[in-house]
């Protein structure tokens, strides 16, 4: 890989991702640091800690049968069940909370452990599905000989066993870092207090800047030992472990009369995760409890089109400019992860942004960018793009390291004996075979972009995108209009999905 | 096969190799793009019914502005720490607050500039800051909504009956750690005293729900899953427009009693403000008479602080009501401090 390439692209990922922390954390003075080792602060991360596995826990629980029955059997509508079951992973978690607290009396550490499981079940459905798929047909032909369904279960789960748990960190660092779930449980009743809304509450009322931060850290610790496990268990017999050349296809096992139960299980799963909260947004929109009418749907959906079309606009607009950034930075610093010596120390760094509060985040970007030079560049569009991509970019970059990772090395080797270029094999012998992994990083980004509200609050041009308006529209019990626009967003934010799935010639793949 | 071939120095190819950049430099040039405005407002009232406003503004006045707006869930954090991270470059001309807590500690920290707005003149003072860096308009009252369906609002008299036994689970109150709620928490501190205080709201945390938001003590009213709750006027009249069964009562009116509180927007020029001059016709516009009889007509039904500017529809005017006395300094200096020992009151 061509040196400069990798200058360029590191510094560009320095610039967009690790600047803003970067500033954030310079302003840590010692007498900062004093606050962090008292009792609350213990008591706090413990109940986080227990609130986060507890959620991975329900997440392994709900995700392992789904993705494999998904995946390797042959459950009757398993292609269509297998991308519905990633949809409650695209909804913000708090549109599954303000769903799920109203159906069901149930408030506190159970309701929040309850829906941070469902919204993180996908992510290790995803992540068995693709392991299972990688299991040699040749192990599983000579367990089914040996001792029947039972005797390939007692195999293949060892073999998936590490990309589960692997998930399953992704998914408890997801949970340890929102506050919107147990706050929003916790509307009646006892508050279930977990540290990411403290360091939310130490912004709100502390105008101490380096005490602010100094609160983040203990998060972003356990943040970051909960990834650095992850990106050590993916290498192994994992989603993105490699595979030989010899490697066999499996068949699909046959579930004989578990296929229903089976049916029954996942289509259960899908329902619940995804269909209820988005027939509870259909239903609010038309007029929820004051009676609903096709009418009155109809007059909502209009409302928000007409009201918010140009926030749909720059939502659609920036998360994809972001995501295609995105992609060609992962490309270039994935493989180099993967193939450039010492490449590996990037890894770690890649995860730095992903780990930090977002609001600690969205400041370090209005420090770093408000200037009288960058000022033109500081209200507009640009910096919401620079925001998403220097949030979002590890998804891209371990993706692609991943799936570089199977490459067969011979192919660049055979290109630099005959003289190509770096740059020139990356776009000419990598990029092409690594198509699927583009477009999932590509997607991963363009979702979380989509979605985006607590770091991009702080950006200027943010104002005018429609994350920012539903919330804006919250206030009140505006709940047709914000149920309506909620409904839009979520199209959007399938809309990419929906179109491979129509027009693709291959199954759309978000791991490599 | 082609790219095996030796490398041509033809301009076409070389394109591939700058592709990367380009995808990448694309949007930051994009961003370059933001149009100039002639005044820059931070609002954290409702967009919904600020921006109606600030349309009107641009076109009687001809100045572009840029607003920004907050978000509910940010009870105004976003608007006020950037307003703290950008002080060193101010890019915000005027700050419309739907509160006066965050006001009142901006101005302390310098961020304001003074501006007595001849708009303002027939405000009474006791809602303007006396240095003249903000000043206060068409307030949100904190009153009672009471479900008419499930209690009656007579028997309701005051901020007492949050922890009387006669209604042990069937009013709440918004945790008193952000917004409204905790602006009138302090106020209490300072009306009351610390013990007085203290003990009041531990009786009433043990005696009433606790919940997240004013907005869910609304909706808890509205649908009548409580009888009653301790919020302010907006969400009331929001219920009521809805065509809710609810009435609101003003707590604690009786002679000598405490009054109800009235939490006013504000409004301030940023010391250092990018465009002073249009920042100040702006501020003039928004403390007009108009804008003020406005606010009184939407749903938020806020209410106007000055004479002869006509209320709510379903609100008394402000000379009707007892209102409590409060030092807003002293509440907007407090207010960080109260919310360390709120904390502990309200948080496990």
């Amino acid at each position: 890989m061509s040196r400069p390439l990798v200058t360029v692209l590191a510094a560009l990922f320095a610039l967009a991702a690790l600047a803003p922390i970067a500033v954030m954390l310079a302003r840590i003075g010692s007498g900062d640091l004093a606050g962090l080792f008292d009792a609350r602060t213990f008591t706090l991360l413990g109940r986080t800690v227990v609130y986060g596995v507890a959620s991975a826990a329900l997440a392994l629980a709900l995700g392992v049968p789904f993705g494999f029955l998904v995946a390797r059997t042959d459950l009757p509508g398993a292609s269509f069940l297998r991308p519905l079951g990633l949809v409650p992973l695209l909804l913000p978690p708090m549109l599954l909370a303000m769903t799920w607290t109203v159906l069901i009396d149930l408030r506190g550490a159970p309701a929040a452990i309850l829906v941070s499981g469902a919204a993180t079940f996908p992510l290790v459905a995803l992540f068995v599905a693709r392991s299972a798929e990688r299991i040699d047909g040749r192990i599983e032909e000579a367990a089914l000989l040996a001792g029947g369904l039972r005797a390939v279960l007692r195999v293949d789960l060892p073999l998936v066993a590490p990309a589960a748990l692997c998930a399953a960190c992704i998914a408890f660092v997801f949970t340890v870092n929102d506050f919107s779930v147990p706050d929003y449980v916790s509307w009646v009743g006892p508050k279930f207090n977990v540290y990411a809304d403290e360091i939310f509450a130490t912004w709100r009322q502390h105008s101490e800047p380096g005490r602010a931060v100094a609160t983040a850290l203990p998060l972003i610790a356990l943040t970051l030992a909960s990834l650095l496990p992850a990106l050590a268990l993916r290498r192994r017999r994992g989603a993105l472990a490699v595979q030989g050349g010899d490697f066999r296809s499996p068949e699909p096992l046959r579930l004989g009369a578990l296929r229903w139960p089976a049916l029954g299980f996942a289509a259960l799963l899908v329902i619940l995760a995804a269909g209820v909260p988005l027939a509870r947004l259909v239903w609010e929109a038309g007029g929820g409890q004051r009676g609903w009418s096709a009418d009155g749907f109809r007059s909502a959906m209009g409302r928000a089109l007409e009201r918010s079309r140009g926030d749909l606009a720059n939502s659609l607009v920036y998360s994809a400019l972001a995501a295609s950034a995105c992609v060609v930075l992962g490309l270039g610093l994935g493989h180099a992860i993967e193939r450039a010596r010492r490449g590996r120390w990037l890894e770690p760094l890649a995860l730095l942004p992903i780990a930090v509060p977002a609001v600690l985040f969205g400041i370090g970007i209005v420090v770093c960018w408000n200037h009288d030079w960058s000022a033109r560049f500081y209200d507009g569009g640009g910096l919401v793009v620079l925001l998403y991509v220097g949030r979002y970019a590890a998804f891209p970059i371990l993706v692609m390291s991943g799936a570089v990772a199977m490459l067969d090395r011979s192919l660049e080797e055979s290109a630099q004996l005959a003289g190509v270029r770096p740059a020139r094999r990356l776009a000419r012998i990598v990029a092409p075979l690594l198509r699927p992994a583009l477009l999932g990083g590509w997607i991963l980004v363009f979702v979380f972009a989509m979605r985006e509200l607590d770091a991009a609050i702080l950006v200027p041009a943010a104002n005018h995108t429609a994350m920012f308006r539903i919330f804006n529209q919250v206030h009140f019990g505006r709940d047709d209009f914000v149920a309506a626009l909620a409904l839009l967003l979520v199209f959007l934010i399938l809309l990419p999905g929906i179109l491979w799935s129509l027009f693709g010639r291959r199954r759309l793949e978000l791991l490599p | 096969m082609k790219f095996l071939q030796p490398p041509s120095p033809s301009r076409r190819r070389r394109w591939p190799r700058l592709a990367p950049f380009l995808a990448i430099l694309a949007p930051l040039l994009f961003g370059a793009c933001a149009p100039e405005a002639d005044v820059v407002l931070y609002c954290s009232l409702d967009q919904v019914y600020s921006e109606e406003f600030v349309r009107r503004f641009e076109r009687e006045s001809g100045l572009k502005v840029r607003a920004e707006y907050d978000v509910e869930a940010q009870k105004t954090v976003g608007l006020v720490q950037r307003l703290l991270e950008e002080r060193g470059r101010p890019r915000c001309d005027v700050f419309w607050n739907n509160e006066v807590a965050h006001t009142v500690r901006l101005a302390d920290e310098g961020l304001f500039a003074e501006y007595a707005s001849p708009s303002a003149a027939d405000i009474p003072a006791r809602w303007r800051d006396p240095k003249n860096r903000w000043t206060g308009f068409a307030a949100r009252a904190r009153v009672f909504i009471v479900n008419t369906e499930k209690a009656e609002p007579a028997q309701l008299r005051g901020l007492a009956d949050l922890a009387d036994p006669r209604w042990k689970d069937q009013a709440c109150m918004a945790r008193p750690l952000t917004g409204t709620t905790l602006t009138h928490a302090t106020a209490l501190y300072e009306a009351w005293g610390e013990e007085q205080t203290r003990e009041f709201l531990r009786s009433v945390r043990a005696n009433a729900g606790i919940v997240q938001s004013n907005g869910q003590v609304m909706r808890l009213v509205r649908e009548g899953r409580l009888a009653w709750g301790w919020t302010d006027t907006d969400d009331f009249n929001v219920a009521r427009v809805q065509g809710y069964p609810v009435a609101a009562v003003f707590p604690d009116q009786g002679e000598g009693e405490l009054g109800t509180l009235l939490i006013p927007n504000t409004v301030a020029v940023l010391a250092q403000a990018p465009h002073p001059e249009a920042a100040r016709k702006l501020v003039d516009y928004i403390l007009s008479r108009e804008v003020e009889a406005e606010l009184a007509r939407s749903d938020s039904a806020q209410i106007p602080l000055r004479s002869g500017v006509p209320p709510p529809p379903s609100l008394p005017p402000v000379e009707a009501l007892r209102v409590m006395e409060v030092d807003w300094q002293a509440v907007g200096r407090a207010v960080a401090r109260r919310h360390e020992e709120l904390k502990e009151m309200f948080l496990d």
